[in-house]
């Protein structure tokens, strides 16, 4: 994980940037690489280019960044890991290319040099980066099929800004505070902020997937290079028989656990009492890695309890000869952190904070990276959403395709029962969303439905964040083309959305505070491609068990029923005391979680805990 | 679908024999595009239907411009029965009232479609049917920063179909001698400043009235100052009154509309542009003034931040620092005319607006490709 940032005066109008902006942007990302600095302009300073970074791969100075090609045309900024590099490195020197580090960043500077724009298609790994091309005198910007790493633009219309978090291109203090009323509804609807928006109406995330080309002529649009839909589309065209179901997920997944050790450094692991991340330490220690420390969160809370992944977490570590260090987190630890919690979320999000002491408890661990199951629910149909979804969307279908009885019904409800419609507010859409693919999952996963919103903001601000959202049909494109299957149309909109917006993020983020680089091997395009073909035939835990057998050890059979009934976390009752703190008490009714979540989400957009007479205001 | 060479077809306010920042604009653009080679041929034609043309003009070669038609429904007539008996594979929509016919063209002819936006028109949230219409288009151009920050505040459009082309400033304004001038006005051993603008009742927001506010306190400090006003509008009533008012009335000279092309002369004569206004789409004038050599002060709002670059050409202030601003320029020595004129074509020159326009129709073109 780094961080990398950088000013481009694009427009003739345009004064030379600012060194001290291009610092205070980059220096604000200090946490994203704390061993080194670095800075480049072009020869007319019209283009300065920052980083900051965190040595994996090479840890030598002379990998770098910015890393000037040996000819001086190219110039790179790069945040993430190639996986492939040895076998492009490979490629490369076969055709007489000369490397002069053994870092990958060096890999995009050769494949750019001799595929341009198209070398994107060549790579395997997590990836935000840019390319200053001084012949052309423009900027390539790229961003990974998943989004695992992230890239935001600014454009005034004179000069063009990038770096790895919206909160660094703020500290440069050149772009716009304006708000972006898109970013603001989105993260209401889903807790997370939906990409391409952020909060800010100037600052954009560069999709995932996309290409970008920045010259004289100004910022064109994003290109698509990578769609999880297609691919998954492709796959339903070529079915595999369910018979390969097993076979396919060991080869496959060990294939991405061993693409994703690739390092100079220790890589450990993230370890719960799940299937996701137990599967991939039994994986680890098959492609070869024989000194493995897992890290597992303990909570006081859940001591002695069966609630507690504690215990079962250590059967697992002991099963595959891990060192098994275990971390606990007590509420008060997180009131302690809950400033710095706000203050490193790059975007609010309502979730993360489980990462949080994770990553925490890695870096104690002396940890740079560390792999996770991340992913593996998307993948694998591991959500309750891939049943309830496709159910929804057949059985309440046909009514709310009935024009206005979704609205009815919702009124009539509220009027004679409002208790009920206050406690379960998303029941009240199941007639108005299910009739669509994105309308079911929107109910599945909306933290506030969209006629919710009035409540909790302004109404014109609520009208025209809906406007520029489009939240349905923004959903609808991820399931474009068609995937060919419930499973797979419910794994692109869980990979496209939730993974993206929110999981990722808050790896990112999270991850990031501590200077921990997250893998996720279970988020990988070449494994997504590898098992699109048995995607559309899975059924209710049969992915996820084929993952629990894939290692040469399986997990315990006990990990794999226990897991099935999920694990307690407590930190959203700790989010919830922290708004019920502020004078909000949550029922016990079963979407008690939910709620809290509601409530915890106002914490994290004001970036702060909020006063009780603010929340009562809303 | 758009040809390696288009045909152009221009709804314009009006451009050739039209008066005003908006027609020079538009004249410039046309031209522009008329010379440019964005694939290294010609566009093939640029047709230009005006609603209005006061005076008598022949556009450019490669341009042909048709009569105006000032009624709004004439207008619409003539632009689709036009559009209609011709090829066109651009639709340049000059100002954001038009844009809902323009789109309909555009439609109608499977036509590109770029709309112009200038200033406070388009601002505040245009109606639904002009708000619709922009966010079909292809690509917008914006005189300022400002206005396409305000453009995409309502617009839901990519922010990169959304370009800055500023206005550019004519090649007539360069830096000179004034002593005749001075001598004719009795402005010798004067600090001259100057306002260029309208003084319309309803806008109301050059700013004279700031300068005239600050004249005392310059006095006082022991300039012997003359606030030189050119320009006409019914508000010009109002600004004598506030100068008696103000006990300065013998120090601002109201000479009324200067003839575009003397406009040089009166940038020369002045020791320093002073332009307090809160709405400038862009502002020409400043641009105008420095490329003549004189130092311009004016506001950090809107537009005007852009003419000023951000303080790099000119002087952009907050408001309540504009009086404080306006003393501090007045003690500095006037700045070699010739730095600035050139530090000004070097960012606006016509070379870079050519360049500009060129590189937006390319970026149509390539988007064919």
């Amino acid at each position: 994980m780094c961080g990398v940032n950088g000013i481009f005066a694009y427009h003739s109008a345009s004064g030379p940037p600012s060194e001290v902006e291009l610092i205070a942007t980059r220096d604000a990302m200090r946490a994203r690489g704390p061993d080194g600095a670095g800075g480049w302009w072009s020869g007319d300073r019209r283009c300065g280019l920052g980083h900051r970074r965190l040595s994996i791969l090479d840890l030598s100075d002379r990998a770098s960044q910015p890393m000037i090609s040996d000819d001086g045309r190219l110039v790179v900024v790069f945040n993430g890991e190639i996986y492939n590099y040895p076998a492009l490195r490979r490629e490369l020197e076969a055709g007489g290319v000369r490397f002069r580090t053994t870092s990958d960043t060096e890999v995009l500077l050769h494949l750019y040099a001799c595929h341009g724009a198209e070398m994107v298609h060549r790579l395997r790994g997590m990836f935000a980066f840019a390319i200053w091309e001084e012949t052309r005198r423009g900027l390539f910007l790229a961003r990974d099929p998943y989004g695992i790493k992230p890239l935001y633009t600014a454009n005034d219309g004179w000069t063009f800004r990038f770096a790895s978090q919206v909160k660094a291109l703020l500290a440069g203090g050149a772009v716009s505070r304006d708000p972006e009323p898109a970013g603001v509804v989105g993260f209401h609807l889903f807790g997370s902020v939906p990409e391409p928006f952020t909060l800010y109406r100037e600052i954009r995330s560069l999709p995932a997937g996309h290409t970008q080309w920045v010259d004289a002529a100004g910022p064109r649009e994003p290109k698509p290079f990578a769609n999880l839909a297609g691919i998954l589309a492709a796959g339903a065209r070529n079915p595999a028989p369910a018979s390969e179901l097993n076979m396919r997920v060991r080869t496959a997944v060990l294939d991405s656990v061993g693409a994703h050790l690739l390092a100079d450094v220790e890589v450990g692991a993230f370890l719960s009492a799940g299937m996701d991340s137990g599967a991939l330490l039994g994986l680890m220690r098959d492609a070869g890695q024989r000194e493995i420390r897992a890290i597992t969160l303990a909570f006081d809370e859940f001591d002695g309890t069966d609630e507690d992944e504690a215990p079962l977490a250590a059967r697992i570590a002991e099963r595959y000869g891990a060192q098994h260090i275990v971390r606990r987190v007590s509420e008060g630890e997180f009131r302690d952190d809950l400033p710095a919690i706000l203050e490193a979320m790059d975007q609010p999000s309502i979730d993360g904070v489980n990462t949080w002491f994770t990553a925490k408890a890695a870096k104690e661990a002396g940890l740079k990276v560390a792999i996770s199951g991340l992913g593996g629910d998307e993948l694998l149909a591991g959500y309750p959403s891939f049943v309830d979804v496709p159910r929804w969307y057949r059985h309440f279908g046909p009514l709310a395709l009935v024009p206005g009885l979704g609205r009815l019904t919702r009124s009539l409800i509220e009027a004679i029962a409002p208790a009920q419609a206050r406690a379960r507010p998303k029941m009240l859409g199941l007639l108005e969303y299910a009739g669509t693919w994105p309308g079911a999952y929107l109910l599945r996963r909306g933290l506030f439905l969209p006629h919710e919103l009035d409540q909790i903001m302004d109404p014109d601000l609520a009208r025209e964040g809906l406007r520029r959202l489009k939240p349905l049909r923004r959903l609808a494109t991820s399931i474009a083309p068609d995937p060919g299957s419930d499973t797979g149309r419910v794994c692109a909109l869980e990979s496209a959305h939730y993974l993206r917006n929110q999981l990722l993020r808050d790896a990112d983020w999270a991850g990031m505070a501590h200077s921990i680089e997250i893998r996720a091997p279970l988020v990988d395009i070449t494994l997504l491609r590898s098992l699109a073909p048995v995607i559309g035939g899975l059924v209710a835990g049969t992915g996820k068990a084929a993952l629990a057998n894939a290692p040469t050890v399986p997990l315990p059979a006990e990990i794999m029923s226990r897991a099935k009934t999920g694990f307690g976390v407590p930190t959203a009752a700790w989010m919830n005391a922290i708004a019920g703190a502020a004078g909000l008490t949550v029922g016990n009714l079963p979407e008690t979680k939910g709620l809290a979540s509601r409530q915890w989400s106002r914490v994290a957009f004001a970036g702060r805990p909020i006063e009780p007479r603010e929340l009562r205001a809303a | 679908m758009m040809s390696d060479a288009p045909d152009i077809l221009a709804l314009v306010s009006d451009a050739f024999g039209g008066r005003g920042g908006i027609a020079q604009y538009n004249r410039d653009l046309l031209g522009a595009l008329a010379d440019a080679r964005p694939n290294g041929t010609k566009v093939q034609s640029i047709t230009v239907l005006p609603r209005h043309a006061p005076d008598q003009a022949i556009p450019p070669a490669g341009i042909q411009q048709l009569p105006p038609h000032p009624g709004r429904l004439a207008y619409a007539l003539m632009a689709l029965a036009v559009a209609l008996s011709r090829r066109a594979d651009l639709i340049f929509c000059g100002h954001l009232h038009m844009a809902p016919l323009a789109a309909l063209i555009a439609r109608l002819k499977g036509a590109d479609l770029v709309i112009q936006t200038h200033g406070i028109e388009a601002w505040p949230p245009p109606p639904r049917l002009q708000r619709m219409a922009l966010e079909a288009a292809d690509l917008v151009l914006c005189v300022s920063r400002f206005t396409r920050a305000r453009v995409l505040d309502w617009a839901a459009i990519a922010p990169e179909r959304v370009l800055v082309l500023p206005n550019t400033v004519a090649e007539a304004f360069t830096p000179g001698g004034a002593a005749s001038l001075r001598a004719q006005l009795g402005l010798e051993g004067k600090h001259v400043l100057l306002t260029v603008g309208r003084m319309d009742s309803r806008e109301r927001y050059k700013g004279q009235d700031r300068v005239i506010a600050a004249l005392p306190r310059l006095v006082a400090k022991g300039y012997d100052v003359v606030y030189v006003v050119a320009g006409d509008g019914d508000d010009v009533d109002r600004l004598q009154r506030l100068a008696a008012d103000t006990g300065v009335a013998e120090r601002v000279r109201f000479i009324g509309p200067i003839a575009p092309e003397r406009l040089v002369e009166f940038y020369r004569l002045a020791d320093l542009f002073v332009m307090p206004s809160t709405e400038e789409g862009f502002g020409i004038a400043f641009l105008e003034a420095m490329a003549s050599g004189v130092p311009a002060l004016g506001l950090n709002v809107a537009g005007a931040r852009d003419a000023l670059a951000d303080s790099e050409l000119g002087i952009a202030v907050a408001e309540p620092d504009f009086a404080a601003a306006l003393s501090q320029a007045l003690e500095k020595p006037k700045p070699a005319g010739h730095a600035l004129a050139t530090a000004v074509r070097a960012r606006f020159g016509r070379e870079h607006f050519a360049l500009g326009a060129e590189r937006a129709l390319h970026r149509l073109l390539a988007n064919v490709a």
